[in-house]
């Protein structure tokens, strides 16, 4: 028991001692695993800004009711009846033309330009909250209110949001896309470069198995390198994509005043970064494996 | 301690260098495997420490059929024989003291006992002034007894030694023969190949002669 433990410290100390052999080499390399980790994690974090940004959107189906200018009180009256005897309807809630150009003056700076026009150019208007989301059944609706009097167009608010939300799905899509990539590409470059490690030890792991190393034995340090060269690789892509998310924050916080929902960077939660940083560290083991696995099959025929 | 019974060995390609061989040693027996090069010494001196596995016959040491061990118990049953190879197999980067170590490290020896045991094998064969020099530092005897040293490090039960006279003047040769003779006096198993009849001469010891792959007639000791 203490020795198979000693024997696994022997195999970290070797993978140190290999990898302070040549400093600048293991540096580059994991510099390179570094990068290849923080682009899908770079694009992850952003894709995570996006969607907490459009979570603090109201995204229940809307639909506005436009009326034309010359409508009368009597008139809106009368398409708020039809629009509350409607099924699917929620609520309604009407919003007088005066009420609309007060608003827009109070939170635009568009105030001026108002102030010099000689009537409201807003109509009158009526917010529908639908209990549906059922596309088609909404687009009846939206049919049927267009052709009620007085009515000069409807929006059906909810498109933009469905619109939104498969847009995430793809983002969603192109970050797992390149992330398995990227991933790959982390195992295949950590399975290279422990290969020439192994090629270059050639000579120390024949006489280690002469003198009654296992396979185990042979293969142990350089699986303790691989993953360590994961696990720092990990690491650098966590300081990477800190360091982008920074850069990103500090111009998402000039750009917040302007709109009226909350742009921020949401970062990694500290189970994500665990899983960063032991996802590296297991694709490097995984190379390193399949690296030194393929190399031992070829030195054991040879006996 | 050996046990031989029809043993064969076939190399890919053909190569036929043993086509039968029953023998046996006994513990702390100490016998030299004479004959011409190509006899089949080494492959029977492989054959013995579970470098490799016969194509016929069974190799019985310590008690294991090693034909019917796999890989890692052959590997483990190898750090209880030291070898001594007739190319040495030391490694050119790591010094004398590291060379020695090896195989503890492999056992997973503690550094303090992996050092105290490393310099006391270095001493018995005369080399502890030379433990921080690089084996290319070393001449061929200094580097014959540094393997020698490599191979009774971890106190083997049984010593195997392919060639350990090869190319060494009469003098060094003597040397190299009275270590393995002191290693024999305190009970160890001593197996060696040789074809050096003058360094053998003055050796007290049965001896066993190959020729072509198989045994010759017994010759007196």
């Amino acid at each position: 028991m203490i020795r198979a433990l000693r024997r696994h410290g022997h195999a970290l100390a070797d993978a140190l001692r290999r990898m302070g052999a040549q400093p600048v080499a293991s540096l580059l390399s994991i510099l390179v695993l570094g990068v290849a980790i923080a682009l899908p994690v770079a694009a992850a974090v952003m894709l995570k800004s996006v969607a907490a940004t459009t979570a603090s959107f109201d995204t229940e189906p809307h639909v506005n009711v436009y009326l034309t200018l010359d409508a009368a009180d009597a008139d809106a009256k009368r398409v708020g009846d039809a629009l509350r005897a409607t099924p699917d309807v929620a609520a309604v809630r009407f919003i007088p033309r005066a009420e609309a150009l007060a608003e827009l003056k109070s939170t635009t700076h568009l105030a001026e330009l108002l102030g010099s026009l000689d009537k409201n150019p807003l109509p009158d208007a009526f917010t529908v909250r639908m209990r549906t989301t059922d596309g088609a059944r909404i687009g009846a609706v939206r049919a049927a209110w267009g052709a009620l009097p007085k009515v000069d167009q409807v929006v059906a608010d909810f498109e933009w949001s469905e619109r939104l939300a498969r847009w995430a799905r793809f983002g969603e899509r192109v970050v797992i896309g390149i992330g398995i990539l990227l991933g790959g590409a982390v195992a295949f470059i950590v399975a290279h470069l422990i290969r020439l490690q192994v090629l270059t030890q050639r000579q120390e792991i024949e006489v280690s198995q002469l003198i009654g190393a296992t396979a185990g034995d042979v293969r142990r340090p350089f699986l303790y390198h691989g993953a360590l060269q994961g696990l720092l690789a990990g690491a650098a892509a966590w300081g990477f994509a800190a360091a982008f998310a920074f850069w990103l924050a500090a111009e998402l916080a000039a750009l917040t005043p302007n709109y009226a929902a909350e742009l921020k960077v949401v970062f990694l939660t500290p189970a994500e970064r665990i899983g960063l940083v032991g996802g590296a560290a297991l694709l490097g083991l995984l190379g390193a494996w399949s690296a030194v696995s393929r190399e031992l099959r070829r030195f054991s025929t040879d006996r | 301690m050996i046990r031989f019974s029809a043993v064969a060995k076939r190399y890919p390609g053909g190569l036929e260098a043993l086509r039968g061989v029953s023998l046996e040693v006994g513990d702390g027996e100490m016998v030299a495997i004479t004959g011409h090069s190509g006899a089949g010494k080494s492959t029977l001196l492989r054959l013995a420490a579970g470098i490799e596995r016969a194509t016929a016959g069974t190799v019985v040491v310590q008690g294991q059929n090693l034909g019917a061990l796999g890989e890692s118990a052959l590997a483990v049953l190898r750090r209880r024989i030291g070898f001594v190879f007739q190319d040495h197999k030391l490694l050119h980067d790591r010094s004398a003291f590291e060379n020695v170590a090896l195989p503890l490290r492999i056992a997973g020896f503690a550094r303090d006992e992996a050092a105290r045991r490393v310099r006391a094998a270095l001493d018995k064969v005369g080399l502890l002034a030379r433990e921080k020099a690089m084996p290319v530092a070393l001449s061929g005897g200094e580097q014959q007894r540094l393997c020698i040293a490599r191979a009774i490090v971890n106190r083997p039960m049984m010593l195997v030694a392919d060639e350990p006279t090869g190319n060494l003047d009469a003098e060094y040769a003597r040397a190299i023969i009275s270590l393995f003779v002191s290693f024999h006096q305190v009970g160890t198993t001593v197996l060696l190949a040789t074809h050096d009849e003058t360094s053998l001469a003055r050796l007290d010891c049965r001896r066993v002669a190959l020729a072509a792959g198989l045994l010759a007639a017994p010759q007196p000791a």
